[in-house]
């Protein structure tokens, strides 16, 4: 599959929220700071961090549910037009083929729907209200995520977890999505079930052609389904690049001990696992200098005063430490 | 030398309107002096049962239906509730419940709670040296103790719950799912903390979990669960080298893992333990599903160096 022209990019993206100011001291939580990536049409770019890395809120971002502070976000459709996504901007046509998935299945879909109104609502709305037209988009769904059609009059709550996350995944590709945000769709999933949706996404990437942002805080899951994986930190985008450089030739300090850390089933990689250098997190963010630097094994002066910007250090690959 | 603590045919059973839920059914495993064991299984298994169950803590319409728990050869689990709290829970036995990180109540300091532990199981020393002791055993400044739960990041938040468990100098501590809500970085911290503590306090660890592939970084010897039975029990190496169940074998193959290309998931589901199927209960999903298997359940036998419940193995 070859990827194709542009659908989202974020320029100098910047969302920041105001804590506290009404007891307490006021101060800003930079979730995401100067953030500029570029998703291709067909493209799975994935999106790893740990909880509080901004990853969500950069996902919601590009599809118009939060406002950017600073920077824009410019979706491009098939004819290659132009739209700024803003929440105010945004209009109901362009909202329809932005889709976003989320990470409980059990808590975003209605458990006291039955299945077919939890998926005719959305057609209701978007002016689909002719029944055959109806079924048509919902069997093509269900086609898609490998649900039967016999689902369609139980309850929502007497689905399974993995059919759940089926559900909500067929429920944003009714819409004929060009760009879709799957937020930690796998995460609240038994190993068991992990693979079988994240390949029921690989399959729907190709036959749609559609473009997906992964989020997940799992490396080896970002590695298996993503085209590019984009690694953040802090707010910051600290490495991107093709996912088999990435995994092949990690570069930043954080991106070695992500996969560093990451237990396998090797009795043998047990010594390596619990040589991870880095620091735990703590809740106290760097005022200056690289975001990492409090945790870094390999911090040097400079670290602490400037903020790395992110280089190309191979075709495509680029990184944001002042090692390279 | 027996082992530390033994489990002999445990059940808990859940009484639910549809019917009888087997949650954990005749399981027996040991622990020896030093060791970590762990028990890993999908959710739904009954490894938090089965914990829970050690600890008797199962509330209703959970009930031990039978079986036996000794602790240094004296049976607890018929002890009057009144003896076992006081001289066995958090004395002897200790546990992290899963998203404990999160069970510190937001309103008071972390030392005040830790504290209350202290004070409610009779402790004689002072609290506030004991707090301090505890804070240092586990890595943490103890000025930490000070602070407010939302204060601590999550990795000190369970440091400082694996603290609060260590309070009474137990001799066993179970860790259910300790790591879950973490970033996989503190998950390495917190498995580096659990080995120190084995090594400093000669303390005996049951460590739960679904990732099997994090229990093989720590554990001596494993348990399979399936379906509130243990399905495969051997040394860790022997596992993870020559899996023999089914199960374990697709369980293996299902840990996202950055040195493969693919993650493979294991299509159906855990039957219901209200109406469970006559034979084997890993039926419905084992490949090698045979005749025999749907009629009688298999028994843990020996296998080479395992012990294993399939009628593979005859």
């Amino acid at each position: 599959m070859s990827l194709g022209d542009i659908v989202i990019e974020t320029k100098d993206l910047k969302v920041y929220f105001t804590k506290g100011g009404f007891l307490s001291k006021k101060s800003i939580v930079k979730a995401v700071d100067d953030v500029s990536i570029k998703i291709r049409r067909g493209e799975i770019l994935g999106l790893v961090g740990e909880s509080g890395s901004g990853k969500t809120t950069l996902g919601r971002t590009t599809i118009g549910l939060q406002a950017p502070t600073e920077g824009q976000v410019i979706y491009y459709n098939s004819k290659g037009i132009s739209h700024l996504i803003t929440p105010k901007t945004i209009t109901k046509d362009i909202r329809r083929k932005l889709q976003m998935i989320y990470q409980d299945p059990y808590s975003s879909i209605d458990p006291y729907m039955k299945v077919y109104d939890a998926l005719r609502q959305p057609l209701y709305y978007a002016g689909i209200r002719e029944r055959a037209e109806i079924e048509e988009i919902i069997h093509k769904a269900f086609d898609d995520v490998g649900l039967p059609y016999e689902l369609l009059n139980n309850y929502v709550f007497q689905l399974s977890g993995g059919q759940r996350q089926r559900l909500a995944i067929a429920r944003a590709l009714m819409m004929d999505p060009d760009y879709l945000v799957a937020d930690e769709p796998v995460t609240m999933l038994d190993a068991s079930l992990k693979g079988l949706i994240v390949e029921d996404l690989k399959k729907i990437n190709q036959s749609r052609g559609l473009s997906i942002l992964f989020i997940t805080h799992e490396l080896p899951v970002a590695k298996v389904i993503a085209h590019r994986i984009a690694i953040m930190y802090l707010g910051k985008i600290v490495e991107i690049g093709p996912t088999k450089r990435i995994m092949e030739n990690p570069l930043h300090p954080y991106t070695q001990a992500l996969l560093q850390a990451y237990p396998r089933l090797e009795p043998e990689a047990r010594d390596k696992f619990f040589k991870v250098n880095v620091r735990e997190l703590e809740l106290v963010w760097p005022k200056s200098g690289c975001k990492f630097h409090p945790r870094c094994p390999f911090v040097m002066k400079r670290c602490e005063t400037e903020e790395p910007p992110l280089k190309e250090v191979e075709p495509g690959h680029y990184v944001a430490c002042w090692l390279y | 030398m027996p082992p530390l603590l033994r489990v002999e045919g445990l059940k808990v059973y859940f009484h639910m309107p549809r019917g009888v839920v087997r949650a954990v059914d005749e399981v027996n495993i040991y622990l020896n002096k030093g060791e970590i064991i762990g028990i890993a299984g999908e959710s739904g298994s009954g490894k938090s049962t089965l914990a829970l169950g050690i600890m008797r803590l199962i509330m209703p319409p959970g009930f031990i239906e039978g079986g036996n728990v000794y602790f240094d050869d004296t049976e607890v689990l018929h002890l009057p509730e009144k003896v076992f709290n006081s001289e066995y829970r958090w004395k002897r036995i200790a546990m992290v419940f899963q998203g404990s990180m999160n069970g510190f109540t937001p309103v008071y300091k972390i030392r005040d709670q830790i504290k209350e532990v202290l004070e409610v199981h009779g402790y004689t020393g002072d609290p506030d040296q004991r707090v301090n002791e505890l804070m240092k055993m586990v890595n943490l400044d103890p000025s930490i103790a000070d602070r407010y739960p939302h204060e601590l990041s999550g990795g000190q938040k369970q440091r400082a719950f694996i603290a609060m468990a260590l309070a009474l100098n137990p001799q066993v501590l179970i860790a259910d799912e300790p790591t879950t809500a973490l970033d996989v970085i503190t998950q390495t911290h917190i498995i580096n903390l659990l080995k120190q503590l084995r090594k400093e306090l000669d303390i005996s660890i049951i460590f739960i979990t679904h990732d099997i592939a994090l229990m093989s970084m720590i554990a001596d010897r494993m348990y399979i669960m399936y379906a509130g039975r243990i399905v495969e029990h051997a040394d860790t190496a022997d596992i993870v080298r020559k899996p023999k169940h089914p199960y374990t074998k697709l369980l293996m193959e299902a840990v996202p893992d950055p040195s493969k290309d693919y993650i493979k998931g294991i299509p159906g589901f855990m039957p219901d333990l209200a109406r469970l199927p006559p034979g084997c209960r890993f039926q419905t999903r084992c490949p090698f599903v045979m005749d025999i298997c749907k009629r009688e359940e298999p028994r843990l036998k020996r296998v080479e160096n395992s012990e294993v419940a399939c009628w593979l193995y005859g």
